[in-house]
């Protein structure tokens, strides 16, 4: 790959590095049992790290491996991880003789197996002194007060060299000096000579205040035991200030705050891949299967046991049960009411309980009834993985990118409804991944990923839910790019998104009016009609999830219920109007006075148990005539970790009922998911808690 | 046709060379180098760069800094960052992006993949 | 754009595309053929309202029900009177009367109570879900000649609701747009 004249260049540049390193391992060498120079083991690991690069850069592996490795201990070595003793020093004069050695037969054009040999060896005892203890949990850093703008941009051995100065108990200083852009790297040279004898600069930020043109600032942090008054004779022109806004444990130092940096949020340590995806990348389990095991490639027209059914049949069996169900619910009511007025009276009495004897009966018998058809209204998700799978090869043949589609999990069963209607959103999604997930072949190589990226469709049963996901392994969301956008179209505001955090961030992609057609090409990321995916699934009562991290790729989780069909729900009134919330997403009732009401930032909450809860005036959300009441019934509704409480008028009990999701002009009513039919052939409409619940604790939801 | 100025800043003469040479050969490109992070900061006031791309292990002031400077200063901020990182060291790659690079790239890599993903970032011919 | 984009731009995603039908599957409901002037059939509904006779070709016109009972729906659409119960399946029952500027405002109407002996439901076919409109009368199936359609006159607002309009044995009779009287 290198050129002739490159190769020289490689050869005379590797060779100021080794002799650099020869004479810090030298001074090393020579000070052995002494404290090291903080300095110079730092010079030490990038000259191997500038090495390894190097070499990396110019197709030289053999020198490159053996510089990581050394790296990787001199990286131990600096942060503290690891002892500076007699066999370190001696492996890392050995490694540079071998540096050397080899460098030398590249440059001759000649191969050393004997050498390599050697290297080999030496690279695996360099492997195992990198192996130190961990660093102690406890942060002092925290505790010393930093301000976290400045924290952002410290490196690892920064920081540590910050909490080795905490730890010692020196002074932490702030040094600012303003040079002109002509002569500032003598001046902080100059200046460092100064400060060097004094204590140790553990890091040099250059800084746009003030902004004049000709002009740059600096602020050096510093740690120092010298008084305040030594340090100001080195400073000549240059400002000191106390570095923390806290003292530094066992050090008291009285300081002036220091004046409000421009923020940016403090950071957290970055997640790892794994701690925030919603399942992790712990294997995916097999489903599990079903009586009828299926090969991975057969179809149901395989199989002789089965039967084609109309799913218009289907539906009239639905109903035929739902009505079942209400005469159930009907002659219990009559089998109570005449129990309770029996007293007294034995006919009616010994009837009642007759009555209720046969309606235990039906109960039983439409359970049965009830899961037969239900069962037969399952079908497995590869009826629509196997037409997404003919898709998507036909799209990646297109789009002429080299990709993988790993599709598992299709015999998942789901309810027919749900299935046919997931279809779309998974097109969707997977159409995003490979025109805007998966990065072009250089980028790809240039972020080191194979060249042939991964798109992956997984289907799982988790208790009476199915988990979808739909992922890559391409470019990932740019979060300062989705931050950016959602306050440009005003769904956020500045301060806002500053605060979310990173998951909170990245769901902000489901709002409508996240991005148009026209932007995404833009970002490596996706927006077109993600809100129409979310509100489509949440009519199916399942929720979507995203997890992104710009560079590892993007998944998203759809969970779903098994099945839609026949669900328990609790009926409520509110203005005289009836009800129906999925019992499911219950988690308790309350009973509340409206006296015992407060108010937080204009909103109305309630306590239960010692936790304060939003109380929602389901009446007023509807917008339906109120009356003034002294208490409600309280409905705590959650997903998730969030709970609020709907507050309504009556409690009409629980019922078993047949949902019928609300299609085609009716889907886009807010907060209602379906309906379903009572006794009495009313029509009564279903809550949607998911699409409540982010209602209510949207930020802009005021109570109003 | 406008120039697009593209700063490299990297202190490995050999890997400058590398890719001056590759990225010199697109239209429309003009290359300038910068062997430190303080010469990148010389050089900044005197161009209107449409691109820097900066190493991150520099001796004076790392990559990460001067990204940061780059980000924060008025009168650069707009412009875009391409982080260059070594193989093993994620956490360089999202402090980088975190502090507002564009793009990332991974040593060891073949000058003509950089050489690509310049000519459809300054969407070049 | 490229050329690639051209063609993937036939499979984009789009929030009011009927996407089912390129996952080739076999449709369940007929499609409906495109109703323009020129190819509308003759036969048409008339039915009253507020006094005028309108008409809608008798293909789009599903069932005639007597107004029943009606649910409320929060937050829906002005024009949405509210959802109906037709043997099981949950339709939304619209008033075209406003978007005709015949009225003042959408009618709340529960059930038959609210409304006159002769109101009824007409029920039509619709790709974007089948609706029912509440009618003040019902006339009768009519057999129009639409070569003689007029077009309406200046009528103002509610124009576009209105796909024209036809004579016979001295009756005007306004042929409605479906799509927008229901929009």
């Amino acid at each position: 790959m290198a050129t002739e004249r490159a190769l020289d260049e490689f050869v005379t540049e590797a060779n100021e590095i080794l002799d650099q390193l020869a004479k810090d391992l030298f001074v090393l060498d020579q000070e052995r049992g002494r404290e090291p120079d903080p300095e110079r083991l730092n010079a030490i690991f990038r000259g191997a790290h500038s090495l390894k690069g190097l070499s990396a850069m110019f197709g030289v592996d053999r020198i490159s491996r053996l510089a990581h490795r050394a790296e990787d201990v001199l990286d131990a070595l600096r942060l503290g991880k690891v002892p500076l003793d007699d066999r370190l020093i001696d492996t890392l004069i050995e490694t540079l003789d071998m540096l050397q050695a080899l460098l030398a037969r590249v440059s001759q054009g000649t191969s050393a197996p004997d050498i390599e040999a050697g290297a080999d060896h030496l690279q695996d005892r360099l492997g195992d002194l990198a192996k130190g203890r961990a660093n102690a949990a406890e942060d002092l850093l925290d505790q010393v007060g930093l301000d976290p703008a400045m924290r952002s941009v410290f490196t690892e051995y920064e920081e540590h060299r910050l909490r080795e100065n905490v730890k010692k108990g020196v002074g932490l200083w702030k040094v600012r000096a303003v040079y002109s852009l002509e002569d500032f790297d003598a001046q902080l040279a100059a200046l460092n000579a100064r400060l060097k004898p004094l204590g140790e600069v553990v890091s040099t930020l250059p800084s746009s205040q003030p902004g004049d043109e000709a002009s740059i600032a600096f602020d050096l942090v510093f740690g120092s035991a010298r008084p305040r008054a030594d340090l100001e004779k080195a400073l000549e022109g240059a400002t000191l200030a106390p570095l923390t806004s806290r003292p530094a444990p066992e050090v008291t130092k009285v300081g002036r705050p220091l004046p409000p940096e421009t923020s940016s949020p403090a950071p957290r340590p970055a997640p790892k891949w794994d701690e925030t995806s919603a399942s992790g990348f712990s294997p995916f389990p097999e489903s599990p299967g079903s009586a009828l095991r299926l090969a991975p490639d057969a179809s149901l027209r395989s199989l002789t046991q089965t039967v084609r059914v109309d799913i218009a049949r289907l539906d009239g069996l639905m109903n035929s049960i739902g009505e079942l169900l209400l005469i159930r619910s009907n002659i219990n009511r009559l089998a109570e009411s005449a129990r309770q007025v029996g007293t007294g009276v034995a006919l009616p009495k010994l009837w009642g309980q007759e009555l209720q004897r046969e309606a235990r009966a039906l109960e039983r018998k439409l359970d049965e009834l009830q899961k037969g058809v239900l069962d037969v209204r399952m079908v497995p998700l590869g009826q629509v993985f196997d037409k997404l799978t003919r898709l998507m090869r036909r799209l990646v043949r297109e789009s002429g990118k080299d990709v993988d589609f790993e599709v598992s999990g299709g015999d998942v069963e789901l309810d027919k409804l749900i299935v046919e209607e997931l279809s779309d959103p998974l097109m969707h999604l997977l159409r995003n991944s490979l025109d805007h997930g998966i990065e072009p072949p250089e980028v790809r190589r240039l972020h080191h990923k194979p060249t042939r990226g991964k798109i992956r469709l997984k289907a799982r049963e988790q208790g009476n839910q199915v988990i979808i996901e739909v992922g890559d392994d391409g470019g990932g969301m740019d979060e300062a790019r989705i931050r950016q956008v959602a306050v440009e179209r005003g769904l956020v505001t500045e301060a806002q998104a500053q605060e979310l955090s990173r998951r909170d961030l990245l769901n902000l992609v489901f709002l409508p009016g996240f991005s148009t057609r026209a932007d995404v090409s833009e970002m490596s990321g996706r927006g077109v009609g993600l809100d129409v995916v979310k509100t489509n699934l949440q009519r199916l009562s399942g929720l979507i999830d995203i997890d992104s991290r710009r560079g590892d790729g993007t998944t998203f989780t759809l969970t779903l219920p098994l099945t839609l069909a026949i669900i328990r729900a609790l009926m409520v009134s509110v203005s005289g109007r009836t009800y129906a919330v999925p019992l499911s997403s219950v988690m308790e009732i309350v009973s509340v006075r409206h006296a015992d009401l407060k108010t937080i930032e204009r909103r109305e909450v309630f306590e239960v148990r010692g936790q304060t809860l939003p109380f929602v005036r389901l009446g007023r959300v509807f917008r339906l005539p109120e009356q003034p009441r002294e208490r409600s019934y309280v409905v705590i509704i959650g997903l998730a970790q969030q709970r609020i409480g709907l507050a309504v008028d009556e409690l009409l009990g629980q019922e078993d009922i047949v949902t019928k999701p609300l299609s085609g002009r009716l889907r886009a009513v807010p907060g209602v998911s379906g309906a379903t039919e009572l006794g009495d052939r009313r029509a009564v409409l279903v809550l949607d808690v998911g699409a409540l619940m982010e209602e209510l604790l949207r930020p802009q939801a005021a109570a109003s | 046709m406008s120039v697009h100025k593209v700063l490299i800043v990297e202190d490995s003469r050999a890997t400058r060379e590398l890719l001056a040479a590759a990225l010199g050969e697109l239209d429309g490109v003009e290359v300038h180098l910068a062997i430190s992070g303080f010469e990148a900061l010389k050089v900044l006031p005197r161009h209107r760069f449409a691109l820097i791309i900066t190493d991150i292990n520099m001796p004076d002031i790392n990559g990460l800094e001067l990204i940061n400077f780059v980000k924060k200063n008025p009168h650069y901020k707009e412009t875009p960052l391409f982080v260059v990182t070594t193989e093993g060291r994620p956490q360089d790659r999202d402090r980088g992006l975190q502090l507002g690079a564009a793009e990332y790239v991974v040593k060891p890599f073949e000058p003509a993949d950089i050489s690509a993903l310049v000519k459809r970032y300054l969407k070049l011919g | 754009m490229s050329r690639f984009a051209e063609l993937l731009d036939r499979f984009f995603y789009r929030p009011d595309e009927a996407v089912g039908a390129f996952l080739e599957l076999a449709p369940e409901t007929e499609a409906l053929p495109e109703a323009a002037p020129e190819e509308l059939p003759e036969e048409f509904l008339a039915f009253e309202l507020a006094g005028e006779t309108y008409a809608v070709p008798i293909a789009t016109v599903r069932e005639i029900q007597k107004v029943g009972d009606v649910t409320e729906v929060p937050r829906a659409a002005p024009n949405l009177i509210g959802l109906i119960n037709v043997r099981g399946e949950m339709l939304p029952l619209y008033d075209v009367k406003r978007r005709l500027d015949l009225a003042d405002a959408v009618p709340v109407v529960r059930s038959r109570k609210d409304v006159g002996r002769g109101a009824r439901v007409v029920l039509v076919k619709d790709p974007e879900g089948d609706a029912g409109i509440l009618v003040d009368r019902v006339q009768g199936v009519v057999k129009l000649n639409l070569s003689r359609l007029e077009s309406a006159p200046q009528l103002g607002v509610e124009r576009d609701a209105v796909a024209g309009l036809s004579r016979k044995d001295g009756h005007l009779y306004i042929l409605l747009d479906l799509e927008q009287a229901l929009s």
